[in-house]
């Protein structure tokens, strides 16, 4: 590369990749940190003869475990919007049709319950693959507003037809009782933890092989020029399918995470908070940016937790932040969109890119118009 | 031509359709002649959302996501003067109610308008060498009314209580009664589709707006700023779907599922007659309106009760899969 080869940071994979295996070990070493700093047990309390979920340790884990899903969710969002320039306003569609996929495969069929499991998270992923292609397919050929609005369509069709379905217990949704116990966020969660971290490590990888690969690059020719794209002999549409593709199915994998930890599928699944907030998070953190859906959905995620019982005195009116929260946000996502649109990771490349002045490696222009 | 007249063919099948579901779900013409009216009375409030969205999109290519928003703030605004308490009180002031729902859609009017300059003066333009970005911006836009509506209104549904005369008076036909008030709104649409209508084809405004959706950059070559018409279409377009939310109040209330809903079905409006054509907007929210009023009949008395309010979208679907540049659209 263009790098010198004196240069400190080339000396060895190891030491390249310090700060990420930094990051890593803090992470799978993080039950026990708490545990240790608390003095809570990270596998919970035991009662009798089952184990009760309770303690800072295993609070802190269904913490980070909700971050993990929300950086999975984003991560997804961001090979769509970021890396091919795809626009979607209904990500919430594949997060609840493979949660309510599973939970139907769990509670309202007699198979085996780990075989249920399997089963359920293979369909559910599937289905969500099948879904986004089915869109792609009718709405790719046509302008990129078109995608926007039919995924925003679909998913508020299935959002009414779930609110409205007897079977699936309509608004209420209903409870997975039956899970495996070693996957149970209620009776073994640690268990269930690593498996989110092992998600989460698992799709960064895939996504950065697959916008890295040859592939990929025809992802960002696409997000960049379209037509240059298409004119220099690449058949975009089978590209953006994919693209899509794999943006449904990771998202379905989140959804998957997210019925799991809650126990519980509703109808709230497939709402448009689901949407905003992978969006949100992405521009926050970066478009087009690895780290960039990272840093934002789990900033936000923390900010959203520690924030969620301060309240603000205004001249002796006081105001919860729960209540705001969301307008908040919205005002937030406002000013990213306007004033900080390359996001966190994106500025910060920005600067180190002009610090460094590497004439032969472009400014990452990821917040380009594309029509 | 050709491909105006199978735009006219498939206008006529759906309608034809439409009409004869309705048939034979009522038991008399006067139910028939019901359902006919809540379609029209739907299709007007429809197409109060959707003008504003179709023309700001054939114009200046921003899908507007926040005009349900618009429609939905219309609606309270109206709420809050006509009602005591609230922000405005005006009970004092205005005793009469005829006179007060006036005003109430007066203020509407006016904040859909101060809302929708600022938007587009202050947001959107910077936006314009981004336009990916825009729609991005509108859908937050959104966000941030329902949450501001939530925050000042709070989220519980207000119905309409204060009666005044148009609202409450009937007339006879066929044996059944008729809301006036309808037939006013249905009356006031039509009026505002003629006068739109007008505008656009008549007066010098109207061709700039009609050039500027052919071609913007030969306007702005011809020594006209766009940008200002820009600014002007899209605040009229945010003022008329607050006026439709205004007047749509007395009937739907205020709540804040207006705006999200409201925004899909214009969206199905504006897709199903072809993005950007006006004479398609109108005929599109006529569509949809019958086939929700139709829906709406079908759905009464079994368990799909969520039949009308998946309509539009199953029309939206269906159009995209089969014509997705619209009855009117010129396919691009």
């Amino acid at each position: 590369m263009i790098q010198k080869q004196n240069s400190p940071i080339q000396r060895g994979w190891l030491r390249r990749n310090a700060l990420p295996l930094l990051l890593f070990a803090f992470l799978v070493l993080f039950p026990f940190i708490v545990g240790a700093i608390t003095d809570s047990s990270p596998y919970g309390v035991v009662r009798g003869d089952r184990m009760i979920m309770r303690g800072e340790s295993v609070r802190w884990q269904s913490v980070l475990i909700e971050a993990y899903i929300l950086i999975i969710l984003a991560m997804s969002y961001n090979l769509l919007f970021g890396f091919t320039g795809v626009i979607s306003f209904g990500h919430a569609l594949f997060f609840g049709t493979s949660g309510y996929v599973l939970g139907l495969m769990l509670e309202y069929t007699a198979i085996d319950t780990t075989l249920a499991l399997f089963v359920g998270a293979a369909l559910g992923i599937v289905l969500c693959g099948v879904l986004a292609l089915v869109i792609g397919f009718v709405t790719l050929r046509l302008k990129g507003v078109y995608f926007a609005i039919f995924t925003l369509a679909v998913a508020e069709m299935f959002y009414i037809f779930f609110s409205r379905w007897q079977l699936t217990r309509a608004e209420d949704g209903f409870a997975i009782t039956e899970l495996p116990a070693w996957l149970d966020p209620s009776q073994s969660r640690i268990n269930f933890y690593y498996l989110s971290l092992a998600a989460v490590i698992l799709t960064f990888v895939f996504i950065r092989r697959l916008v890295n690969s040859p592939s990929g690059a025809v992802f960002k020719a696409i997000r960049e020029n379209e037509d240059r794209a298409q004119s220099m002999g690449y058949n975009t549409l089978n590209y953006k399918l994919l693209s899509i593709m794999f943006a449904g199915m990771l998202a379905g994998v989140a959804g998957l995470l997210q019925v799991i930890l809650n126990k519980k599928v509703g109808p709230e699944l497939l709402g448009v908070s689901y949407t905003v907030d992978p969006l949100l998070m992405t521009i926050i953190g970066g478009i087009g940016t690895f780290t960039g859906p990272v840093i934002g959905a789990g900033g936000l995620h923390f900010l959203d937790v520690f924030l969620r019982d301060a309240q603000i005195n205004l001249g002796g009116v006081v105001i919860d932040i729960a209540n705001i929260w969301a307008l908040l946000l919205g005002v937030i996502f406002i000013l990213a969109v306007i004033v900080f649109p390359f996001g966190i990771v994106g500025t910060w490349q920005r600067w180190q890119a002009r610090r460094h002045r590497h004439p032969e490696k472009p400014l990452p222009d990821a917040a380009a118009g594309q029509d | 031509m050709r491909s105006q007249r199978t735009s006219l063919i498939a206008i006529f099948v759906i309608l034809i359709f439409l009409l004869g579901v309705a048939l034979i779900n009522s038991n008399s013409l006067g139910d028939f002649g019901i359902t006919l009216l809540s379609g029209l009375f739907q299709g007007m409030l429809l197409f109060l959302v959707a003008a504003g969205m179709s023309i700001v999109f054939g114009l200046m290519d921003v899908l507007n996501m926040a005009q349900g928003s618009y429609f939905m703030v219309g609606a309270y605004v109206a709420f809050d003067v006509q009602h005591t308490g609230g922000l405005i009180d005006l009970t004092n002031i205005i005793p009469d109610p005829n006179f007060r729902f006036v005003v109430a859609v007066l203020a509407a009017v006016l904040v859909g308008a101060a809302f929708g300059y600022v938007l587009e003066r202050f947001l959107l333009r910077s936006l314009y060498s981004r336009p990916i970005f825009q729609l991005v911006l509108t859908f937050g836009v959104s966000l941030v009314a329902l949450e501001l509506v939530k925050f000042i209104w709070t989220t519980t549904p207000y119905s309409w209580t204060e009666l005044f005369g148009v609202r409450e008076s009937f007339f006879e036909l066929f044996g059944q009664r008729f809301s006036t008030y309808r037939l006013f709104v249905v009356g006031m649409g039509i009026a505002l589709i003629v006068a739109i209508g007008l505008l656009l084809q008549r007066s010098r405004i109207g061709i700039i707006i009609r050039a500027g959706v052919e071609d913007r950059e030969m306007v702005q070559a011809l020594g006209i700023h766009v940008r200002s018409v820009f600014t002007l279409v899209f605040t009229l377009g945010c003022a008329i779907a607050a006026f439709g939310g205004a007047v749509a109040a007395p009937f739907l209330g205020a709540s804040t599922t207006l705006g999200s809903g409201f925004l899909l079905q214009a969206i199905a409006v504006v897709v199903l007659g072809g993005m950007g054509s006006y004479a398609g907007t109108a005929v599109g929210s006529v569509l949809v309106g019958l086939a929700i009023a139709v829906a709406q009949d079908t759905a009464i008395g079994t368990s799909f009760a969520a039949l009308p309010s998946i309509t539009p979208m199953l029309l939206l679907v269906l159009v995209l899969l089969v014509r997705p540049s619209g009855l009117f659209g010129n396919s691009r």
